[in-house]
């Protein structure tokens, strides 16, 4: 539960890093551990997709709207879950401004577990050495006032990518020791990513792993992933934060035993529910509907979001995912506003 | 009224006993599988076991029986997808799961299609199908397209990242009753509202029914952007195509 009095005032940094080891907090920061990087934000910094996806400057100019323009808590340089497997080898769509980019997963790379190479130079790979040049810049104008979030895509995420969604999820019912290997291969692409952004200065790092109620079992994430994500744990030293879309509650549980430090949780998910499965095991980041509330509704929707996240006691508040990239400006300020004019009311322990 | 112990495959009969809940559907089952003739039972419960070696073998050596192919898909395959669909709207059952009942599927599906379509059997609407603009995502959709085709539609898989503009073209050429639309992703489902836009600018909007779906869509977002029909997985996928159909 958060203390929010009579804890001294915290910079934003102070405030993400203490949310993030369940310890008291002058306000819940307000954080999105994915991305907030939208088309009107991009025309204010001049940084548009997909050149701020593959250049250092305008990837920390547009990270940074985050918190001067938005007023969250953090930043996050890694709008996309695409840098990784661009540096792995895989055949890449760019796309424009006003789309995400894309790993063409219908032309994979790896067929087998003896195909999986980590190239010697991956990280020198440009799309790996533009996050970590941003990540330095965003320290050098910020110094200890914002949080900086990077970002190391898991080993599950990387199979969709690198073997193709629908062989990767056959592989792992046809030959489930298989994939334990491939998992066990490509995790050395997560962990070095992830030292990698620790050098260039980040705070905490986001681990998007996809094993999504969507798609899979809670039972699959238990059985190839609960104890790799407890060995990210131990392998990279700053707070992790766990990123899984879609339904998971069957699953929180055994999130809440690896160790991470957060969870970011999607809107197929009540507040409530999911502060109920993990207990104060592990903080809680979220929960916003993206589609419904933050792209198609109004502030005051957001804001009624933003209370009910308040008052099931989330730890950190935050859109649920990565936006649209259409998403309005007005609906996004919403969320610090909304959480600084809660904390005005309820000035006290939550 | 037909009886559980009226199904000669004791794999389908617990089956049902075990995973289906809804009164309407057990007793669906019970008539459909008790009036099917015991080699169509045999290759359900391959199906439902995702065994695509096993369907294979059982279509081909019915075919060699002299089974019509119609009775083969229908009895068979889209009678053991039917258990598959309600164990994955149910959660009892995951993708992984579906994925190799869908590969078995295809194993009997590979016999069946050529004769059907060789046999001139009308299909009930042409169906276009399509993952929006930015979403390289397919599994969903290529799901929905093995079932429609399955249960008699005749449909054109234009992949994934579709632009508005290759649906139209496509609407142009093909002169289909549907058009579907899938998204997986947050962040691209708004491509379909876009593309709803621009079939109405391009002048085609009046000329289909718009069906979407997707991981992230709901009931409320596919009627704000303007949809005709929503369905939450490939079995409602179907249904709707059917609604759509007749309306």
């Amino acid at each position: 539960m958060n203390q929010t009095s009579p804890v001294k005032a915290m910079t934003s940094r102070e405030r993400v890093l203490a949310a993030l080891r369940r310890e008291p907090v002058d306000r819940t920061p307000v954080v999105n551990p994915t991305s907030v990087a939208t088309v009107e934000l991009m025309d204010l910094v001049d940084a548009p997709f997909p050149h701020a996806n593959r250049d250092a400057a305008a990837m920390a100019r547009l990270a940074a709207t985050s918190y001067t323009e938005l007023g969250f808590d953090s930043v996050m340089p890694v709008f996309s879950i695409i840098q990784e497997s661009s540096a792995l080898g895989c055949k890449m769509q760019w796309e424009q401004k006003d789309n995400w980019p894309t790993v063409r997963m219908s032309e994979p790379i790896w067929q087998d577990v003896d195909d999986i190479r980590i190239p010697n130079d991956y990280l020198s790979h440009p799309d790996i050495v533009c996050v970590l040049d941003a990540i330095r810049l965003l320290r050098k104008e910020f110094g200890n006032d914002v949080a900086i979030i990077g970002k190391t895509m898991g080993p599950w995420s990387l199979g969709y990518h690198c073997f193709g969604v629908e062989p990767f999820l056959l592989m792992s019912l046809d030959d489930p020791g298989k994939t334990m290997q491939c998992l066990e291969r490509m995790k050395e692409a997560t962990v070095q990513f992830g030292l990698a952004q620790i050098d260039a200065g980040v705070d905490a790092l986001t681990v998007p792993d996809h094993a999504t109620g969507d798609l899979v079992s809670g039972e699959y994430y238990k059985r190839f992933l609960m104890d790799m994500h407890s060995e990210f744990v131990d392998a990279i030293p700053v707070p992790l934060i766990l990123h899984i879309c879609g339904r998971t509650v069957d699953r929180m549980d055994y999130i809440a035993q690896t160790g991470m430090a957060a969870f970011h949780f999607d809107s197929k998910n009540t507040p409530c529910e999911s502060k109920e499965a993990v207990g104060d095991r592990i903080s809680l980041v979220g929960n916003i509907n993206n589609p419904e509330t933050l792209f198609s509704k109004d502030p005051a929707d957001v804001r009624r979001e933003v209370i009910q996240n308040l008052e099931s006691g989330i730890q950190m508040v935050g859109p649920e995912c990565a936006i649209p990239l259409q998403t309005r400006i007005e609906n996004l300020v919403e969320i610090p506003k909304a959480v600084r004019h809660w904390h005005d009311h309820h000035g006290h322990s939550h | 009224m037909a009886e559980l112990s009226d199904i000669a495959n004791e794999f389908i009969r617990q089956e049902i006993e075990e995973y289906l809940e809804r009164p309407t559907e057990i007793e669906r089952n019970i008539e459909l599988f008790a009036r099917v003739r015991p080699a169509m039972q045999d290759i359900a419960a391959a199906l439902i076991e995702g065994e695509d070696d096993v369907v294979d073998r059982l279509t081909q050596q019915a075919l060699a029986d002299g089974i019509e192919a119609l009775e083969i898909m229908d009895d068979g395959l889209i009678a053991g997808m039917g258990i598959v669909g309600i164990k994955f709207r149910e959660a009892m059952i995951f993708v992984p799961e579906v994925l190799a009942c869908a590969r078995a599927m295809k194993a009997g599906m590979n016999y069946i299609e050529p004769i059907l379509s060789d046999s001139g059997v009308e299909p009930i609407a042409k169906v276009l199908m399509g993952t929006v603009k930015g979403d390289l995502h397919d599994i969903g959709k290529n799901l929905c397209i093995m079932m429609l085709r399955g249960s008699g539609f005749e449909v054109v898989d234009l992949g994934v990242d579709t632009s508005d503009d290759d649906f139209i073209d496509a609407i142009e050429e093909h002169q289909p009753g549907i058009v579907g639309m899938s998204a997986l992703l947050t962040t691209t489902m708004p491509n379909m509202g876009k593309a709803i836009e621009a079939f109405i600018d391009a002048d085609v909007r009046d000329d289909v029914m718009v069906m979407v779906g997707g991981a992230p869509v709901t009931q409320d977002f596919a009627d704000d952007m303007g949809a005709d029909g929503y369905g939450k997985d490939a079995l409602a996928c179907v249904e709707v195509a059917k609604k759509l159909a007749s309306a």
